[in-house]
């Protein structure tokens, strides 16, 4: 049971691209990692939009998520930046804060527990369970690691140059974090290097992409205005393509692509990729497997390097 | 707007004259209020702007993280919460990890925003992300377009959340009605929709 891992979707890439979903799934399982479905989720909530408004309904509802997760009786996994923050955030400040916990459990107690058929049993937080992104399970050489990444390999990414965008929520605020350095961490990049791909630093590569905290709903030209910026910068280190972690940086950067071209009138083509895309292709398999048909901006110049 | 002493020698009155900075719209129940609802003490901020040299947003518009702190300190309720810059922090929280004096004014713009919200100021937007997860669970929910991709990648048509799963629902919207934050987002929406907006 070491490595299985209820599998947290959140919501953009299962109701937008279902590839980080089935990818994340079946590349995970190829370096002896199980995610199982966590039935009755929801949206982790949006940590933007629903922690600006009450942050008293923010742990609520992320503990809610975290409850199914301990009665199944096992660790979380997911593969946003955004979940990331909402589930560990709130693990992490309900297991460390008892008013916090007490707040929340004093709700959580009046609500039902569906899986339960005798209609008994509510909802409780405990604590008794941690939360970890897939990227992190990957680096760590007690559960993965870079060498088993490696060797699951069957179609190196030779050739390729990838720029590599972190994300917010997954490493900051690094005092509450445990990733160490926020200014230019490196890891990420080795887990593309084990891809065989080429990691590309560039300008400002720290920097957000712009859509989080309710800014892309609430004035989009900002928003894309921060995304344009990075997309200037990795078009300066000729990147073939850009790899994150985060769906929602995923949709800022692909969608918004098209949103910068509409607005702006400025077209970059650069593909975006969520590492376990990269991962899926490198583990060979196909870019309909994937579903990279749903990215907005076209893969197919960094696919023709590889295939 | 200084406070006279009154006394009787103008000169002295002159030379001593009260120099403290005073606004009469000053709340200090306002600062103590952020200080509890963001667990970050922001009058330990010494205006160094390291937050605004770090934020993405300032370069790009009027957004000043370092004047929130200020109005944060000096509890300018009014100033701070009708500023509709306050809802262009990203929340990327550079300036939280380059912060000097430990704080984290990321989280001062978060409570803020709460207090905002709870006063009806608030754009739509958060709120029909609001109402989206009292519908369906999920602020994206899927779509038919999407639904088709995932049946070719062998997945379930919805992904076993609260969409193949709706009898976590009532659960969900227990929660959210505990803190009454639909009816609040219904009423705002209703009425930004009436003014056109």
């Amino acid at each position: 049971m070491a490595n299985d891992y209820a599998l947290f979707l959140g919501c953009i890439a299962p109701n937008r691209y279902p590839g980080c979903e089935s990818a994340g799934i079946s590349c995970s399982k190829k370096v002896g990692i199980n995610l199982h479905p966590l039935k009755g989720a929801s949206c982790c909530p949006a940590p933007g939009a629903f922690g600006s408004i009450d942050l008293n309904v923010f742990y609520a509802m992320a503990a809610r998520n975290i409850v199914l997760a301990e009665k199944m009786g096992m660790d979380i996994a997911l593969e946003c930046n955004g979940c990331y923050k909402s589930i560990w955030e709130v693990n992490h400040k309900l297991k460390h804060n008892d008013d916090l916990r007490d707040m929340v459990n004093e709700v959580l107690k009046t609500v039902k527990d569906p899986s339960d058929p005798s209609g008994k049993s509510n909802m409780e937080f405990k604590g008794t369970i941690d939360v970890w992104h897939l990227i992190e399970l990957y680096y760590d050489p007690k559960i993965c690691g870079v060498e088993k990444i490696r060797d699951s390999v069957t179609r190196p990414l030779t050739g390729t140059r990838i720029g590599v965008h972190y994300g917010c929520h997954l490493l900051k605020p690094k005092k509450e974090r445990h990733f160490g350095d926020t200014e230019n961490p490196m890891w990420i990049e080795e887990l593309v290097g084990a891809l065989g791909a080429e990691p590309v630093q560039y300008r400002k590569k720290m920097q957000c992409c712009g859509a989080g905290g309710g800014v892309r709903g609430y004035d989009i030209v900002h928003a894309l205005d921060i995304a344009n910026e990075k997309l200037i910068n990795l078009h300066e280190a000729k990147v073939d393509a850009v790899t994150e972690v985060c769906p929602f940086c995923q949709l800022q950067f692909d969608r918004g692509q098209i949103e910068i071209q509409e607005k702006f009138g400025k077209f970059w083509g650069l593909p975006v990729l969520h590492y376990n895309e990269l991962l899926g292709l490198a583990q060979g398999m196909s870019p309909t497997d994937l579903a990279l048909d749903l990215h907005a901006v076209p893969v197919d110049p960094f696919l023709k390097k590889i295939l | 707007m200084a406070r006279t002493k009154g006394y009787s020698d103008p000169k002295l009155e002159l030379k001593l004259r009260d120099r403290y900075y005073y606004r009469t719209d000053s709340n200090p129940d306002f600062s103590k209020k952020v200080k509890d609802k963001s667990r970050t003490v922001s009058h330990m901020c010494f205006q160094c702007g390291t937050c605004t040299g770090s934020c993405p947003s300032a370069p790009r518009s009027s957004y000043r993280i370092r004047l929130f702190m200020r109005r944060n300190v000096l509890g300018l309720e009014e100033e701070a919460l009708t500023d509709p810059d306050l809802w262009l922090c990203t929340t990327c929280y550079s300036c939280t990890d380059r912060c000097p004096r430990d704080i984290a004014p990321t989280d001062v713009i978060m409570a803020m925003r709460n207090y905002a919200y709870q006063r009806g100021i608030v754009p739509v937007n958060f709120l029909k992300t609001v109402q989206a997860i009292y519908q369906s669970g999920h602020g994206v929910p899927n779509n038919d377009v999407n639904r088709a991709a995932r049946v070719r990648l062998g997945l379930a048509k919805d992904p076993p959340t609260t969409h193949s799963y709706p009898e976590y629902l009532p659960g969900i919207r227990q929660i959210l009605d505990h803190w009454k934050v639909k009816e609040q987002a219904d009423k705002i929406v209703a009425e930004s929709e009436k003014k056109g907006g």
